[in-house]
């Protein structure tokens, strides 16, 4: 069926994850097409170029009509955690050759003698440091001796780095030493890539900036290549449409900007589908939701609060996945770089249930992952996991999953769960399938809490917006734990990260240090921000977007003197008299905290932040979708489903998304391509305006899940 | 509901654990001192009303088990009329605490007027009064030497403040807005942990939560004791020493334990450990428990809770009047080191057990650094660090560095952020070559940690250790080399005893060097690549790789000569002639096995 002409300009979401790549295509009037490619090859650029090539003759849309495409990778990500960077050399002050080594000396396990540290990404002979010293103000103590740093120079160059590092001690104050070295890198080796701390992260903590800066280093070339390839070819299918690249705080930057801040970009996927929750959540008035993204392996939770989402100043790259815990960290490497907020933990439909020495029953970490892949996959797989439970509960069909292509054996799965769970427990195999699913939710509430409860916000005042392949099955059991009312499923839940792609503006984030008593700052602060935020705007301009569609918003990290942490508190258009931003400083306090300190105390400010938005002509979704793709197959028949000892088994409606046009009552199940929405008893199925599921259930009944 | 159903109890478990890390993230993000920030030198957790222990956060393992004891305390004083709105404090190691830098906080929270359950928190607190600023002193005699003691305590009684009390810590802390903001942040947490309890009780209703809290100390006690009875029978007994006290130089300190299995408990013994001491590093009998849980804690399944049951299947016991289990008017402020000392006791006699399992000895644990005075407007300031970084060689790999103590886990300084905000420069933050334990398995890397002092004037004072006992090497691994202090060591080079409190002035430079790991297993068994590796990232010098590991590398090409290497290692093996592989060794037995004695 031809639609040029009548779809018009598309724009083009690709998003790469672990198992696929998923491409959304979307038409101007809402009508969209999606495609999964594998991930497991070997040059990614050219598997998305000719998968997006067969989407687009499948559907004859001419390559003139890409209006813009959108990218999500993990090239970044996979190089750190590979360790398949550049080979790159750093140069630091005498004195503080090992702070990449020594980090911050803090364990991110307590009693496990076997732990070790990632290896650093340069190794000791490639570190050299330099007699060179500034102060704490900025002073010079000791200048730089070109001749010394030429002689460590030409050392790295015979070891065959491929771009040189740059991070010396108190350069945030005084970047002149590394500017001068990076000066006599061009010099020796023009266009080898030297990246110097004070552009990468000009703020104090000379661990967190070498951190990032090294690792900005060790991936900008691969990224380079990758990004040059895959403009190649794009360019050679005849595609001139700009390519925008997800940055890990979930705006959108250039290619030109990715390549040499390949920093910003290393956590683009799952930004994406906050990205897109938050814009979903906004348009159908729902500003306050937690984004709840489940999938095979692990469960990721976020918040969107007043519209926006929260984001941390810095994260840790391959630190696998925190066990709910905030208080042990460092496990992987340090990126101090703005980043959405995501709490992790390693519970999807993979995650292995299993009995402890004591007799308790228990999900994950560990995962059969794909291969082997649960026991109803019928691939190997021995070690019940929870979607074998998922399955003997009856949430999902055997013979439906990916419109068929994948067929369960149930059968089998039934008997693993029975002989490995069951029966040890001394419990019906419905029953202790229900509790490993119960176990599952209590699980992911630890990273819901993570980003809500530990953050001093309630999420009973929240939505639920659930996604990936798992999150619509898991969905009500969630709210229901957290007392949460109002879920929404979007449409094409599994692929949605793609679609949040297309929901993002382009944005620039910049920050700096400046240490000053709030109560003395005077004029200073303005200043500052000027400075900052003229730097950002110039970014804009080079993106093409003129002055009336810029967007420059301000942000003060303080605390109280003395304070150990920082709050970042949004500074209106207009900036503030510092007497408001102290108040407003403590009320975020009280609210985060519980507590504020007396109006006498000292309140400093460490950072200033600026946020550069570029704000787009026209929306890049419209406001309802329609899928192109409609599922194929009748609606399946009805079938029994076991929803806990209080409800029992349930002849239970099977639905497709279409059939919610009247609102439907739970127990239910809604059966789409790629994912599966469990409705229990008491909940009510509907579709809104915008072809989103609403799960809606009328109060709260504490503890009702555990019943 | 079945009052044992796996499922409804797991989901409790979760809960109750996720209150005592809420607790603790509160305390982490709103407290002011470094020490709370850095050191994350501070416990939260969940007790019964009748102060057993149900969930404690994972935060420092010094403070396991020390909950109890406090809690212990402030019921025997108050239990008859505890009521709601009350809140106990205490830091009286003579009455339930540990030593007085830490402030325990307790919220008893009630259910109509039933007592079901306590809300516990513990900080160390930048300072608490006493001789030296931050309390931390090395060197005091005597407790009422070391800062104000509070017995158990009611800081608000049924909901008002305790206003003399109060202004009691006012008045005697040097930096009162520091505690307040931390005593604030205690409260705060205590807060919201009370909230949670009573969110469970609502949830799973009182009968239900009570029988599940019985449950959890039960289950971890079911878990502790089915992995102790794993364990090899027999007893195991080891000792280790501390350099002297600091106040008696030279009087070596001797920590001894024998651990044995009877059953499904284990025992630990601390008979003939020292008579407790002059100077301030005696612990009570909590911070022995606390050594010996941590230690047990490394050999036992993962996940089992942090909880009473734990310590059940645990029998610690020690003399009292040693420097295990100290008697008024014994000084304790520093008493980590013997907490760090015990630790690396328990681990040898662990080793004894399971020799594939425990690593050789550590760089001994933390050395306490403080400068503190007052700035020419009369403000005080103290600056106070804690450092440690390197682990022993283990049965399978190296030892790990920039690695914290495992009973500490405390995070370092930022260079820049100590160079803004304290009279203190930092000079050099790096690994040191040829200290490391030599082994099959060698120790990890100590680094040194230079400072210049830039008040006028102030008071150094320095806690280090193991410059008389080195950390111990295993298996026929090497013992690390010595600790060091250097004032001024491009100037004059004086060294200084490895505990010293002394008065610093401007342009002062203090050199500390952590010792060296012990090794773990023969040297000259280690892979020649990966002595090869050591020596090109400097690690290892070229002339220790051949001395003490046989290895010849070849550093133009950067390659191992393997003719020479098995040369030079027949040449060792005939040289040190042993018999049997030592288990242990504690001096070096090679002439050159540390360059800095040859």
């Amino acid at each position: 069926m031809s639609e040029t002409g009548r779809i018009g300009p598309v724009r083009i979401g690709i998003d790469i994850g672990g198992t696929f790549t998923d491409l959304v295509v979307m038409g101007a009037g809402g009508r969209f097409h999606t495609k999964k490619l594998s991930s497991s090859v070997e040059n990614y650029a050219r598997a998305i170029v000719e998968g997006l090539h067969e989407a687009l003759e499948e559907h004859a849309i001419p390559t003139a009509a890409i209006a813009e495409l959108r990218h999500g990778t993990t090239v970044g990500s996979n190089a750190i955690l590979e360790h398949k960077g550049a080979r790159i050399g750093l140069l630091g002050t005498k004195g503080f050759r090992d702070i990449l080594q020594i980090r911050n000396l803090r364990l991110p396990r307590l009693y496990d003698l076997a732990w070790d540290k990632p290896p650093t990404l340069v190794e000791r002979y490639l570190r050299r440091t330099l007699d060179e010293r500034v102060d704490t103000h900025g002073a010079i103590v000791r200048p730089l001796n070109p001749e010394e740093a030429a002689r460590e120079i030409d050392r790295l160059l015979a070891e065959g780095v491929e771009a040189i590092a740059v991070c010396l001690l108190n350069s945030f104050a005084n970047p002149i030493h590394e500017r001068q070295l990076r000066d006599l890198v061009a010099a020796r080796a023009p266009g080898l890539p030297c990246c110097i701390s004070s552009d990468v992260l000009p703020e104090i903590g000379e661990y967190e900036r070498t951190s990032t800066t090294v690792v900005n280093t060790y991936v900008l070339p691969v990224v380079a290549r990758y990004l040059a390839t895959l403009q190649a070819h794009l360019a050679a299918r005849g595609i001139a449409a700009p390519l925008r690249l997800m940055q890990s705080n979930g705006g959108l930057t250039t290619t030109v900007d990715a390549a040499e801040r390949p920093m910003n970009i290393i956590e683009s996927g799952p930004a994406a589908g906050v990205v897109g929750a938050r814009a979903v959540a906004v348009r159908i008035g729902m500003p306050d939701v937690i984004s709840f993204d489940m999938g095979g392996t692990t469960a990721k939770a976020s918040l969107i609060e007043d519209g926006a989402f929260s984001r941390s100043p810095e994260y840790q790259v391959g630190g696998g996945v925190i066990m709910g815990s905030r208080l042990l960290t460092g496990a992987g490497y340090l990126l101090k770089v703005p980043a959405i907020e995501l709490a992790e933990v390693g519970a999807g439909g993979g995650s292995i249930v299993w009995i402890d020495a004591g007799g308790s029953l228990q999900i994950g970490p560990h995962s059969a992952a794909s291969d082997p892949g649960p026991v109803c996959y019928d691939i190997g797989g021995t070690e019940p996991t929870v979607t074998d439970a998922v399955l003997s509960l009856g949430y999902i069909n055997p013979d439906y999953l990916v419109n068929g292509r994948l067929r369960l054996n149930a059968a089998k799965a039934r008997s693993v769960f029975n002989a490995r769970i069951a029966a040890p427990l001394g419990l019906s195999l419905e029953r202790a399938a229900h509790g490993a699913f119960e176990i599952a939710v209590a699980r992911m509430m630890r990273a819901i809490k993570a980003v809500s409860s530990e953050r001093g916000r309630d999420p009973r005042r929240f939505g639920l917006f659930a996604f990936g392949g798992n999150g619509p099955v898991f969905a009500a059991a969630m709210a229901q734990e957290l007392g949460v009312t109002r879920i929404v499923i979007p449409p094409s839940p599994g692929l949605f990260s793609a679609f949040g792609l297309l929901y993002a503006d382009v944005e620039h984030h910049r920050a700096r240090t400046l240490r000053t008593i709030l109560a003395d700052a005077g004029t200073r602060l303005d200043g500052a921000w000027d400075g900052i935020a003229a730097e950002a705007e110039a970014m804009l301009e080079v993106d093409g977007f003129p002055p009336s569609r810029r967007r420059i918003e301000r942000f003060a990290a303080m605390r109280y003197q003395g304070q150990a942490f920082e709050l970042t508190i949004p500074v209106g258009p207009g900036g503030l008299e510092t007497i408001e931003l102290a108040e407003a400083f403590g009320r975020e306090h009280e609210r985060t905290y519980g507590h504020r300190a007396g109006p006498d105390e000292p309140i400093e400010v460490i950072n200033l932040r600026v946020i550069a938005r570029g704000i787009p002509e026209t929306p890049a979704v419209p406001d309802r979708l329609s899928i192109a793709d409609p599922d194929s197959g009748t609606r399946p028949p009805p079938r029994p489903a076991y929803f806990g000892p209080r409800h029992g088994w349930h002849d239970t409606t099977v639905l497709l998304r279409p059939d919610l046009a009247t609102p439907r009552p739970g127990p239910a199940i809604i059966e789409e391509y790629g994912s599966t929405c469990v409705v229990p008893p008491g909940f009510t199925a509907t579709l809104d305006d915008f072809g989103n599921i609403i799960l809606a259930r009328p109060s709260h009944v504490p503890g009702s899940a555990i019943q | 509901m079945d009052k044992f159903d796996a499922i409804a109890f797991e989901l409790f478990k979760n809960a109750v654990f996720g209150v005592a890390d809420e607790m603790a993230l509160t305390i982490f993000r709103t407290s002011y001192s470094g020490v709370l920030k850095n050191n994350m030198d501070y416990s939260t957790a969940i007790a019964t009303g009748d102060g057993r222990l149900v969930a404690q956060g994972l935060t420092i393992p010094g403070h396991l088990g020390s909950v109890p004891t406090a809690l212990a305390a402030v019921r025997a004083r108050f239990t008859d009329t505890i009521a709601p709105g009350d809140i106990f404090v205490l830091n009286d190691p003579y009455a339930g605490g540990m030593h007085l830098p830490d402030i325990f906080m307790f919220k008893p929270v009630f259910f109509g007027a039933t007592l079901i359950a306590f809300a516990a928190t513990v900080c160390h607190h930048t300072d608490v009064g006493g001789r030296v600023a931050g309390s931390n002193a090395a060197d005091s005699t005597e407790i009422y030497q070391e800062g104000l003691r509070i017995p158990p305590n009611r800081l608000y009684a049924a909901g008002a403040p305790n206003e003399t009390l109060f202004d009691l810590i006012t008045a005697n802390v040097r930096m009162p807005i520091k505690v307040q903001g931390d005593l604030r942040a205690q409260l705060a947490a205590c807060h919201i942990g009370e909230r949670a309890i009573l969110d469970l009780v609502a949830r799973y209703g009182l009968p239900e939560m009570l029988a599940y809290m019985d449950e959890s100390i039960l289950h971890a006690e079911r878990l502790t004791r089915a992995a102790i009875r794993e364990l090899p029978e027999g007893s195991f007994s080891f000792e280790d020493w501390i350099d002297d006290d600091g106040i008696e130089s030279g009087k070596p300190i001797r920590i001894a334990v024998t651990f044995a299995r009877r059953g499904d408990t284990l025992t630990a013994d601390w008979s003939g450990s020292s008579p407790q001491v002059k100077g301030a590093i005696n612990g009570t009998l909590g911070w022995t428990k606390a050594a010996t849980y941590c230690a047990v804690k490394c050999i036992l399944p993962r996940d089992i809770p942090n909880n009473e049951g734990v310590f059940r299947a645990i029998e610690v016991t020690a003399p009292p009047g040693t420097i295990t289990n100290m008697e008024l008017p014994a000084a304790c402020a520093a008493r980590g080191l013997a907490g760090f000392r015990m630790l690396d006791c328990a681990f040898g006699a662990l080793a004894c057990m399971l020799p594939d399992r425990i690593p050789a000895a550590s760089d001994g644990g933390n050395t306490g650094i403080s400068m503190g005075g007052y700035d020419a407007q009369r403000r005080p300031f103290i600056y106070v660090e804690f450092v440690a970084g390197a682990w022993g060689g283990r049965p399978w790999a190296d030892g790990a560095d920039g690695h914290s103590s495992l009973f500490s886990n405390m995070a370092s300084y930022s260079a820049e952020v100590t160079e803004a905000e304290y009279p203190v420069e930092c000079l050099t933050y790096e690994l040191m070559r040829d200290r490391e334990g030599a082994g099959k398995y060698r120790g990890g890397t100590p680094f040194r940690r230079d400072y210049r002092f830039l008040e006028a004037e102030g008071v150094l004072q320095v806690r280090s250790d193991r410059r008389d006992f080195r950390p111990y090497g295993l298996c026929g691994g090497q013992p690390g080399a010595p600790s060091d202090n250097i004032l001024n060591p491009d100037g004059e080079a004086r060294r200084l005893p490895s505990k010293v409190t002394m008065t610093i002035r401007r342009g002062d430079v203090l050199r500390h060097e952590l010792a060296g790991p012990g090794g773990w297993g023969d040297p000259l068994e280690r892979d020649p690549m990966a002595v090869l590796a050591d020596v090109r990232n400097d690690i290892v010098s070229r002339e220790r790789g051949e001395a003490c590991y046989g290895v010849v590398v070849d550093t133009q090409a950067w390659r191992v000569d393997a003719a020479a290497t098995e040369k030079r290692r027949a040449v060792l093996r005939a040289e040190r002639g042993w018999t049997a592989t030592p288990f242990v060794s504690r001096t070096a037995d090679h002439p050159n096995a540390d360059r800095r004695e040859a």
